[in-house]
């Protein structure tokens, strides 16, 4: 069903399927058992370092969320940790950025989902004519850069009352995230038998109901992936929450760049709120990694 | 795809499920209409007026439909962007490319510590772009980098990168790598699952060397891959905004500043939103252009598997 096609198949998103595992590479039919275990792990150690390297700028960061202002230039790496970059956020308005952000990605999340839930399905088991040019254009939507939506979206908010507004914020996230919803939820439906609905139609059940009924508490695992790859996309925007909001509906990212601008020697601060903005992506990186990888090439491979 | 085996189905009910997914898929429809053509529609009718804040009349005139684009072939900003904008996807995808390949090689494994990591090294990817581009301001600021603290500490003091013209644009390209490496080595890790096994065990038992097996054959089969991961960060690169916008507010000058940043100063600095609309639709068709040639270069590897 996608376009752009290469036959990778990534994680499987069947719902009751376990993830597949990643097959080991060949197996060295002359080699003795011992050396591959030796070589498995010498492996294992060098991914680790190569971890520890590649994850340490983050790492600095966080770090830095906890050193007390005042050893913030310190040579020295050992410090007693403190709370106080994070208790200085709670005066100020970036307590509001933060709700800000939580509501508009979680409206966002549930409008995407509402509107987008039924036509992943309708597209799944109905086979109309035109079929494929609607999937495409779904996909083409996620690719437009976003300058090209913000000047219009601009105008119109300025003239409709939108801009500023945590409504019109969540509104234009459905600009991408509507896409992601149609395509995810497309290839979670396919793994549900339809003989399941046919027999529940024969027993006098709609369309509709039986969707409701049987399909979709199915389909469920792969709707609370989708909706948490809809919340982590509203909540990682930046570009849309700088030219759309000035003071009322600020979200967290546009406030560290405020903080950055006019607070930028208070590194404590900064580091902290860049720790909170981050903290909720990376619980839900770990909740959801089996799906994760579906969402962030989506389009990408051909399911 | 589900093709229904419901045989028993009259028309009157073939219809009746027609009717029944049409109004599911209505509503998604409308709603994406409204806010992907139409805007759509707006910003190429308003790249052809010279509307702008301190014109607000001008929203209809078009007496001159293609002013912005003729000024745009005279703009030597604008021409630099594109070459700024060239000069840093290309080094940036060129190194996401290799790193993500390089890693996905380590990677891919059965060990237990293997398959852990690989959730962990998905972290730069999924920050939020904002913290990405607050971490590597840190890591570009002397006064509380680790970085500049070690190499200060072996004698070597260097100036702000971020601030030197000369390199600037490397340092962004080297955070955007940093950002966007596991993306390349997600997709090569897929693609090696499904390697096939017979062709590589039996070059081993012929005695073939690993950089041959990796040359004949992992490379050719993870070919395809790399080049529709290569356009897609290649189209995706346009989009780069937070990591320019904190870090380098596209100087020192305009060293940094790529075509995408160009047009958000015309068209929220200044406030000529007629020409900031013209440079949006040029990315625009950019993007559509790379988006044809992902198309293109997919169905021809899916028909020539290994190719």
């Amino acid at each position: 069903m996608s376009t752009l096609g290469i036959e990778v198949s990534l994680q499987a998103p069947a719902s009751a399927a376990p993830p597949p595992e990643i097959r080991l590479a060949p197996p060295r039919a002359a080699r003795p058992a011992r050396a591959g275990w030796l070589r498995r792990n010498v492996r294992g150690m060098a991914a680790l370092v190569v971890l520890v390297a590649v994850l340490a700028p983050f790492l600095w960061l966080v770090q830095l969320a906890f050193r007390p202002a005042d050893r913030i230039f310190d040579e020295a790496l050992g410090f007693t940790p403190t709370l106080a970059g994070f208790t200085s956020l709670l005066q100020g308005n970036f307590v509001r950025s933060f709700a800000n952000s939580l509501v508009v990605s979680t409206l966002s999340t549930v409008l995407s989902l509402a509107i987008g839930v039924p036509a992943a399905y309708a597209l799944t088991r109905w086979n109309f004519p035109g079929r494929r040019h609607v999937a495409l254009w779904i996909l083409v939507t996620r690719m437009a850069p976003p300058i090209a939506f913000t000047i219009p979206f601009f105008l119109a908010y300025r003239w409709l009352g939108l801009q500023d507004t945590v409504v019109g914020l969540a509104l234009v996230y459905l600009t991408f995230n509507l896409a992601i919803v149609i395509w995810l939820m497309q290839t979670f439906f396919e793994s549900v038998p339809a003989s399941l609905e046919e027999a529940a139609w024969i027993d006098g059940c709609g369309i509709w109901q039986a969707f409701w009924r049987i399909t979709l508490p199915l389909a469920a695992p792969g709707l609370a992936a989708t909706a948490v790859l809809c919340f982590v996309f509203s909540w990682n925007d930046f570009f849309y929450a700088l030219i759309l909001t000035r003071t009322q509906a600020v979200t967290a990212p546009v406030a560290i760049v405020n903080f950055l601008q006019y607070e930028g020697w208070e590194w404590a601060k900064i580091a902290a709120a860049g720790t909170l903005v981050a903290l909720p992506v990376v619980i839900f990186t770990v909740l959801v990694r089996r799906y994760l990888v579906h969402g962030l090439t989506a389009g990408s491979v051909k399911d | 795809m589900a093709t229904l085996s419901w045989t028993a189905a009259g028309a009157g009910w073939q219809a009746q499920r027609s009717r029944a997914f049409a109004f599911g898929l209505a509503p998604s429809l409308a709603v994406l209409l409204v806010i992907t053509l139409v805007p759509a529609a707006a910003l190429l009718v308003g790249s052809l007026t010279p509307l702008s804040l301190t014109d607000p009349a001008a929203t209809f005139r078009f007496d001159d439909p293609l002013v912005n684009y003729r000024h745009l072939l005279e703009d030597g900003r604008f021409l630099d962007s594109i070459g700024t904008q060239l000069k840093l996807s290309v080094a940036s995808v060129a190194l996401q490319l290799g790193v993500g390949l390089g890693l996905a090689l380590l990677l891919d494994g059965r060990s237990r510590i293997l398959q852990a990591s690989r959730t962990a090294f998905l972290i730069p990817m999924v920050l939020p772009p904002i913290v990405v581009a607050l971490i590597w301001k840190i890591l570009y600021t002397p006064d509380i980098s680790p970085m500049h603290r070690a190499l200060e500490a072996i004698g070597l003091p260097v100036h702000s990168l971020i601030a030197n013209a000369d390199t600037a644009l490397w340092a962004i390209a080297v955070a955007d790598t940093w950002q966007w490496f596991p993306f390349t080595m997600l997709m090569v890790l897929a693609a090696l699952q499904t390697l096939p096994a017979d062709p590589v065990e039996a070059a081993s038992l012929d005695g073939a060397s690993r950089w041959q097996l990796f040359r004949y054959i992992v490379l050719p089969h993870i070919r395809p891959v790399l080049v529709v991961c290569g356009l897609f960060r290649l189209i995706d690169s346009f989009k780069a905004f937070p990591l320019i916008y904190v870090l380098t507010d596209g100087g020192p000058g305009t060293v940094t500043e790529v075509t995408n940043y160009y047009g958000f100063i015309q068209a929220f600095n200044f406030s000529y939103w007629g020409y900031g609309s013209a440079i949006a639709v040029v990315i625009l068709a950019g993007v559509f252009l790379l988006s044809w040639g992902v198309g293109k270069l997919g169905w021809n590897s899916h028909e020539h598997p290994g190719h």
